[in-house]
């Protein structure tokens, strides 16, 4: 499903160049779960971003389903992105003035659907995610497990393919944290592809696969041992 | 999907109330402005548009040359009317009115009903072509015949209800102090409005036989306006020329048949009766007229203010995106396209707008009295928004709406949906990119349009101050003579008045508080006359034209002028043959006389020459110091007296008046006493350019206001983003009135920027107002450094204010905050 080819990313301050990523080559199979792990400014979000096409890579290819995506346009990308890929984030970046039901549909509503279908889609999302109760809380209401099953709920909504976590369980308690790991686990025993980066090894432990990265480059690729 | 948007937008807009009050207010304030500036520019567009085939009507002025001189008047011969009438078919219909000079109310501003004395301002002399032109709706009588008859009167409705009452006008009987005029006709002032200004008319077949006689052979007695309705298919052009052949020859003809000798023309033009309320180069035109200059400026005005309101919404909008970055990212994430985006900002935008709509609209109804009052207008919204013109109004209401959420809500959405996710997500200051290439950040836009804010604000405060210093100037500007505690009475028109003046004015000097009393013949730094002068011998080549006036002897010593040569006018000079003239300053240095007293001089209307100079006296205003001093003369001669000066011992001093009222009734019976004082008949002049400054005042305030609220709630932002810097200073030692200048150093860079942008536009546009006036301040560079140093100190409270409060916390949670 993913493919890169000597991704490089390179920041710019001032004068100061910072190499995020040095030539990452990932593959990634339809199906699978790999978690993405490395010290802290090893450039696992920016991979995360590149991949989920919210950042585009100074030099390298990206195939995404067999094509080269990091050349397209914002619109293009915007379009294969909203079809294709489900986000998660650590602080779960719920937008504060929607209320849960609302967060969740958004996503369907860039996609067009029509109100009736996202009504039944919602319904059965909310159901899933057992968070009917709260379907008209704002996010400020809720908890930070809470929250993060919102987050969830918004990122499977519209049945991608592939979802990318960034550090899910980040800013979760421990119960909360294996909630959400479970809620993952079983997207991705349901066909889910999952990418998710992380820095415990506890979730790390629900994946298939682990990629270490350091200092922006791939030094060990290992199949879970928990597999 | 947008009900949606709409939905969201009211979240937000509530989360952020704070934000979204500056926003309403700044936008309610603005539009209500413009609302106002609207009507009023709208109510002067409208003059003299609503006559029946008004684009037929036109109104003939006069260019002449006499004397070297040429005029351009807004009055006319009594006969060119019915001249052009008889000998051009293609004019419809024709009128004359008689020109009343605003400052002269006499007899004929009152009128007398069983016995009791009634004051009627503006009464006037036409004929029956008048209300067949002007269409005026009559209440009573036949607006085609109701000024045939002689001794016809026809009244406005409000004066029959101040004389009759709810009783019917039409054939009751009013007097003049002349005759009898029967009433013909009440007409309803007009709602349009109108240059034409008069609360009665009466029969030109009115007037004696031998005025009438006079006038109507006289080409060169200038003193009616004359209106012309024309057919549709006439070519204004042509027309012109064709009557000024006819007209010239007729006015050879009568100079030759009175066999003097006159270097000059006189030739007629024709201005559009819609036109007419904007011409402000005529003389002896009607006051009110507006120069449309003032109408543009204001224009621009309102202009200015809704772009300040708008841009405080773009700037707190782009400022506070700071804050909704993640809420951009995330829906960017989501798959938002830009354009959806676009409309979120856009409808909330439109919430704003539409809640300042309501609330402004509201304010102007609340204040309509009020602004009224300022403009000395009767405008109502409801009367615009439900008249014929309230279609147009209300589209342009509609209009501004859209355009004003567009304006403010597009131009944020367009520079911050461009931005790349990523980088926002992680709130970086974002740069936009502009057709791909150059890149401004959001921080640089803001910049520049919150110097436009100052621009704005800052030319209006260096304008007003430069208003203010020449009203005041010209307010303390010595007219020459001492128009303090000094009433002017109009004096009866009537030659038997001349045969008791003498005791009568004696009487008046015993009045307790009255100092002195003297008769002239213009009312001084008000009106002048004007006439041919002989100098030296009474030879053809010494005519000179010149500004006169005819006074008795009191006249110079109760007006405190200043002799410099000869002497002033005695008593006793008056019994004398020999008629005595006093020059001005001017006047000695135009006629270039070495030694005026003694010299020869008379005027040319004396069919005896036989005058003398005895005095020259300081320069004193005549009129309007929009206009210069001009070369005067002043004649010795009481009987020609149409007003008296009165001096009081201190200002409106109640007692004096009363007793002078008493001295008035009991040789005047039956007569009004029309009087003023001489300081507000003075100041009147500059009724105009007052208004003009205290609209200008309230207008820049507001621009003031709004923009200050831009920067309260930009500074409150940025402010809030900078609160961890504050922190880190304040741990650091700062002190809070460095991190106040701090703080403040970025917009008095801005200020100085705006006003150097400011200045010169203004100087130039202020030099040219003052030069409108005879005598003006000069322009230097401290009203330019007074309004920008204004809008620092104005930068600096804001600030203060606004961080007066994030001073005073602890720093400690700021830091620990990330």
């Amino acid at each position: 499903m993913i493919n890169t080819k000597g991704l490089k990313k390179i920041f710019q301050a001032g004068d100061v160049e910072t190499i995020a990523l040095r030539d990452v080559s990932i593959d990634v199979e339809k199906g699978d779960f790999v978690a993405v792990m490395g010290p802290s400014g090893c450039g696992k979000t920016t991979l995360l971003n590149i991949l989920g096409l919210i950042d585009n890579p100074n030099d390298g290819e990206y195939y995404f389903n067999g094509q080269e995506v990091s050349k397209l346009h914002d619109k293009q990308k915007a379009v294969l992105r909203k079809k294709n890929i489900g986000f998660v984030f650590q602080n779960f970046n719920l937008i504060d003035e929607l209320t849960v039901r609302e967060n969740i549909e958004l996503p369907l509503i860039y996609l067009g659907w029509k109100k009736k279908d996202r009504k039944k889609r919602v319904d059965e999302v909310i159901e899933r995610m057992e968070i009917s109760h709260r379907k008209n809380l704002f996010p400020a209401q809720l908890s930070g497990g809470q929250q993060q099953r919102v987050a969830v709920a918004r990122a499977v909504i519209a049945r991608p393919a592939l979802i990318l976590a960034d550090e899910p369980t980040g800013n979760l308690d421990s119960m909360h944290g294996e909630e959400v790991m479970n809620l993952l686990n079983e997207l991705n025993k349901e066909g889910t592809t999952i990418v998710m980066v992380t820095h415990s090894r506890r979730d790390a432990s629900y994946s298939r696969r682990i990629i270490h990265l350091f200092d922006g480059q791939v030094i060990n690729e290992n199949l879970n041992k928990f597999l | 999907m947008i009900s949606n948007y709409f939905k969201i937008g009211f979240r937000i807009l509530n989360r952020q109330r704070s934000y979204t009050v500056l926003n309403i207010l700044g936008l309610t304030i603005g539009i209500a402005v413009f609302v106002f500036i609207y009507l009023y520019v709208q109510s002067e567009v409208r003059y003299d548009r609503y006559w029946t085939d008004s684009e037929n009507i036109y109104r003939v002025w006069a260019e002449y040359k006499l004397e070297g001189k040429v005029e351009r008047v807004a009055i006319t011969p009594f006969k060119l009317a019915d001249e052009l009438q008889k000998n051009f078919p293609e004019i419809r219909v024709s009128t004359k009115l008689f020109f009343t000079d605003p400052s002269d109310v006499n007899d004929l501003s009152s009128l007398t009903y069983n016995d009791e004395v009634f004051e009627v301002q503006n009464i006037t002399l036409s004929d029956s072509g008048l209300f067949r032109i002007f269409d005026y709706n009559f209440s009573e009588g036949d607006p085609w015949s109701a000024l045939s008859a002689p001794n016809s009167i026809v009244i406005s409705s409000k004066v029959a209800k101040e004389i009759f009452g709810d009783k019917k006008a039409l054939g009751k009987k009013l007097k003049s102090m002349r005759r009898e005029y029967t009433v013909t006709g009440v007409f309803e002032e007009n709602i349009c409005p109108t240059h034409l200004n008069f609360d009665a008319v009466v029969s030109e077949s009115s007037l004696s036989p031998q005025n009438l006689r006079r006038l109507k052979s006289d080409w060169y007695h200038l003193g009616f306006y004359t209106y012309l309705k024309l057919d549709d298919t006439v070519s204004v052009k042509s027309f012109e020329k064709r009557i000024n052949e006819y007209t010239s020859k007729e006015i050879k003809a009568y100079v030759d048949s009175a066999g003097v000798n006159i270097d000059g023309y006189m030739i007629f033009s024709l201005d559009p009766v819609r036109h007419v309320h904007f011409n402000t180069t005529l003389s002896y035109d009607s006051p009110s007229n507006a120069n449309p200059a003032y109408l543009i400026i204001f224009s621009i005005i309102a202009g200015f203010i809704l772009l300040t309101a708008s841009i405080n919404y773009i700037n707190l909008a782009m400022a506070r995106s700071l804050k909704r970055a993640k809420e951009v990212g995330m829906r960017k994430v989501l798959g938002a396209f830009r354009k959806q985006l676009a409309l979120q900002y856009v409808s909330e935008a439109f919430i704003v707008v539409l809640i300042a709509f309501v609330l402004a609209l509201s304010l102007v109804e609340l204040l309509m009295p009020w602004f009224n009052a300022l403009v000395g207008k009767h405008l109502t919204l409801a009367g615009t928004l439900f008249s014929i013109h309230g279609i147009g109004f209300g589209v342009l209401l509609i209009l501004m709406i859209v355009v004003l959420a567009l304006g403010s809500g597009l131009f944020p959405a367009f520079v911050l949906s461009r931005f790349n996710p990523a980088t926002v997500l992680k709130g970086n200051n974002f740069m936009a990119t502009i057709r791909g290439k150059q890149k401004i950040s959001a921080g640089g836009i803001r910049k520049i349009l919150v110097i436009i804010q100052y621009v704005v604000s800052i030319g209006m405060i260096i304008a007003t101050l430069i208003i203010f210093f020449q009203m005041r100037f010209l307010k303390n500007n010595d007219l020459g003579f001492d128009a303090e505690n000094v009433i002017v009475i109009n004096t009866p028109d009537d030659t038997a008045y001349f045969h008791y003046a003498t005791s009568f004015i004696n009487e008046l000097k015993t009045v307790p508080g009255v100092e002195a009393v003297s008769s002239t013949s213009n009312v001084p730094g008000y009106t002048y006359g004007k006439a041919l002068f002989y100098v030296g011998d009474s030879s053809g080549d010494s005519l000179k034209t010149m500004s006169f006036y005819v006074v008795d002897t009191a006249f110079f010593q109760l007006l405190k002028i200043p002799l410099l040569e000869g002497e002033y006018f005695k008593t006793g000079m008056e019994n004398d043959t020999t008629r005595y003239y006093i020059l001005n300053e001017a006047a000695v240095e135009t006629l270039n006389l070495k030694h005026p007293v003694g010299t020869e001089f008379d005027a040319s209307f004396f069919n005896e020459p036989g005058g003398k100079i005895v005095g020259v006296v300081g320069n004193f205003s005549q009129s309007s110091l929009h206009s210069t001093i001009e070369p005067m003369t002043i004649l010795l001669y009481p009987e020609q007296s149409r007003y008296l000066l009165v001096r009081l011992n201190e200002n409106r001093n109640e007692e004096a008046l009363a007793g002078i009222q008493k001295v008035w009734s009991k040789y005047n019976k039956g007569r009004y006493m029309h009087y003023s004082f001489l300081e507000d008949k003075i100041q009147s002049l500059y009724a105009a350019d007052r208004k003009m400054l205290s609209l200008f005042s309230y207008f820049t305030f507001f621009v003031m206001f709004i923009s200050s609220l831009g920067l309260y709630g930009l500074s409150s932002l940025l402010i809030e983003q900078r609160t961890k810097e504050i922190a880190i200073r304040k741990v650091l030692g700062g002190s809070d009135k460095r991190i106040i200048l701090l703080l403040v150093k970025d917009y008095f860079r801005l200020v100085l920027i705006a006003g150097l942008v400011a200045s010169p536009v203004v100087y130039y546009l202020m030099n040219r107002w003052l030069n409108t006036f005879s005598v003006h301040i000069t322009l230097n560079g401290w009203y330019f450094v007074a309004g920008i140093l204004a809008m620092m100190a104005l930068a600096l409270i804001t600030v203060i204010i606004r961080s007066y409060h994030v001073l005073r916390q602890n720093p400690a949670p700021a830091l620990k905050y990330e």
